[in-house]
């Protein structure tokens, strides 16, 4: 319908259409059109919900610890999955959700080993520690890695759960620590968005491992013994027992943490 | 050209007639329970924490924003040093994990290589301490919505009780004592009447819930009352 002449928008679509080579214009046909536009409007909304996101954390840092060092010669061995750990999490019905960690867990240990320790290297993953004037060997790794959504926890919450196994072997190779620990981190989404919210949630995992580490190394493991083990052992004649004898200190295997 | 259209006048009239008798209500308490004398002098601050999520606590993050800029707003605003920071300044002291729960873990917390020296360059003089957080407690009604070529509208009607309880913990850093509680309890009803277009009828429990407590904290500290 026009009143006074003037041109409704619906007539200048129509035209539009028109000179867009559509041979014949019935009312029907353009409401047919619209309610195809609004139809697939709203499933390429619907199905871009179901692509999947992804989320990238290639450079964490924490904070410098505001702690002693331990006058302690120490090297870190890390596993290749370090390199480049990525972890997916497919939410049955929903969207797919990837976290790629890239060399965060690298980063992560060698800050914080090198501000626990004096005198902190890292290694190559092939490396024979035993033939190097150290104190300790440290193999950090990762047991587990989980993470919920708001989807999966029914709140606007992201979670990340990191389950690392640290290992902590002599001068002379003899591993006297394996002590598993389960970090855990959250944040809302209404405060960083989506991605945000589970990076967030992520950095806080990797830190509360960093606290409990902190907390809890050498209480768990005796690490700050083998100083003096070593020179015990280097003043000793040759006949006296292997240092690690001495060495019982190792972190009791603690079950399964069900929360993972 | 104007038509007059004594039904569409007649739903705006019911439409304002609901809204004018079912507004959203509020009713809040705040109430202080003071240990020690408090007080700031200049240069000193407060920081704004959540209980650890470790604990069960739940405290939103935009709830610790709100309470932080509405204790730093205004003539009579304290000064806020900002959560992040001050956390990361004391690493891995106030981490979630690691976080004192009592004041009495304070005396181990302050004898830490470097922590009093932070605390006093950051001039943290209370930390204030959230817990607690908004639920939806109860809700009703019903409303379909339609719309079709000739349009849309919906019918009917919707209410949900929100109960926001907040406790603020004030831990004094000079004397390393626990000075006080602040609490908040608010209660709002929202509703939502629908004759073709819904009308919300919000209530603003949380943000009611963080003006009242931050002004609550502002006397709460200021105040020079003894106990």
């Amino acid at each position: 319908m026009v009143f006074g002449g003037t041109k409704t928008p619906a007539m200048a679509l129509t035209n539009g259409l028109a000179n867009a080579s559509i041979p014949t214009w019935e009312p029907g046909n353009l409401m047919s059109r619209w309610l195809k536009t609004i139809f697939v409007t709203i499933l390429f909304a619907t199905l871009s919900g179901c692509g999947g996101s992804k989320v990238m954390l290639h450079d964490p840092t924490i904070p410098e610890p505001l702690i002693d060092q331990m006058p302690i010669t120490v090297v870190a061995r890390f596993p290749e999955e370090f390199d480049n750990f990525v972890h997916e999490e497919q939410v049955i019905g929903k969207e797919k959700w990837t976290i790629d960690l890239g060399q965060a867990n690298k980063l992560l240990f060698t800050q914080l080993f090198g501000s626990m320790f004096s005198d902190f290297s890292v290694i190559a993953n092939d490396a024979d520690a035993r033939s190097l004037p150290i104190d300790a060997l440290i193999e950090p790794s990762i047991d587990a890695f989980e993470f919920s959504v708001p989807n999966q926890s029914q709140t606007d919450e992201f979670a990340v759960w990191i389950r690392y196994r640290i290992k902590i072997f002599d001068n002379e190779g003899v591993q006297i620590a394996n002590w598993p620990i389960a970090a855990y981190g959250k944040s809302q989404t209404t405060t960083f968005g989506g991605d945000n919210a589970l990076r967030r949630a992520a950095v806080l995992a990797m830190r509360d491992a960093a606290a409990l580490i902190i907390m809890q190394m050498d209480k768990e493991t005796g690490i700050s013994e083998l100083s003096a083990a070593r020179a015990r052992q280097e003043e000793a004649p040759p006949t006296n027992l292997p240092a690690e004898e001495n060495l019982q200190s190792t972190a009791a295997e603690e079950p399964p943490d069900d929360s993972l | 050209m104007i038509r007059s259209n004594p039904g569409g006048l007649s739903q705006l009239a019911v439409i304002a007639l609901l809204g004018s008798t079912l507004g959203a209500c509020v009713t809040s308490r705040m109430e202080n329970v003071r240990q020690e004398a408090t007080g700031i002098a200049e240069g000193e601050g407060v920081v704004i924490m959540a209980k650890s999520y470790h604990l069960g606590n739940e405290t939103e993050a935009n709830f610790i924003s709100c309470i932080g800029d509405s204790i730093g707003r205004g003539s009579s605003g304290l000064r806020v040093i900002p959560n992040r920071e001050f956390v990361d300044a004391l690493f891995p002291w106030f981490e979630p994990r690691t976080a004192p729960a009592e004041t009495k873990g304070l005396p181990a917390l302050m004898a830490r290589p470097g922590v009093a020296e932070t605390i006093r360059e950051k001039g943290v003089r209370y930390i204030i301490w959230l817990d607690g957080d908004t639920d939806k407690v109860a809700g009703g009604g019903s409303m379909s919505c339609a719309a079709g070529p000739g349009g849309g509208g919906c019918f009917g009607f919707a209410w949900w009780q929100k109960d926001a309880n907040y406790d603020a913990t004030v831990w004094d850093l000079t004397g390393l004592e626990d000075a006080g509680t602040v609490s908040a309890d608010v209660s709002g009803t929202s509703f939502l009447p629908a004759i073709v277009i819904p009308i919300p009828l919000i209530a603003r429990t949380q943000a009611k819930a963080c003006k009242g407590l931050a002004d609550q904290l502002k006397l709460f500290i200021v105040s020079d009352e003894s106990v």
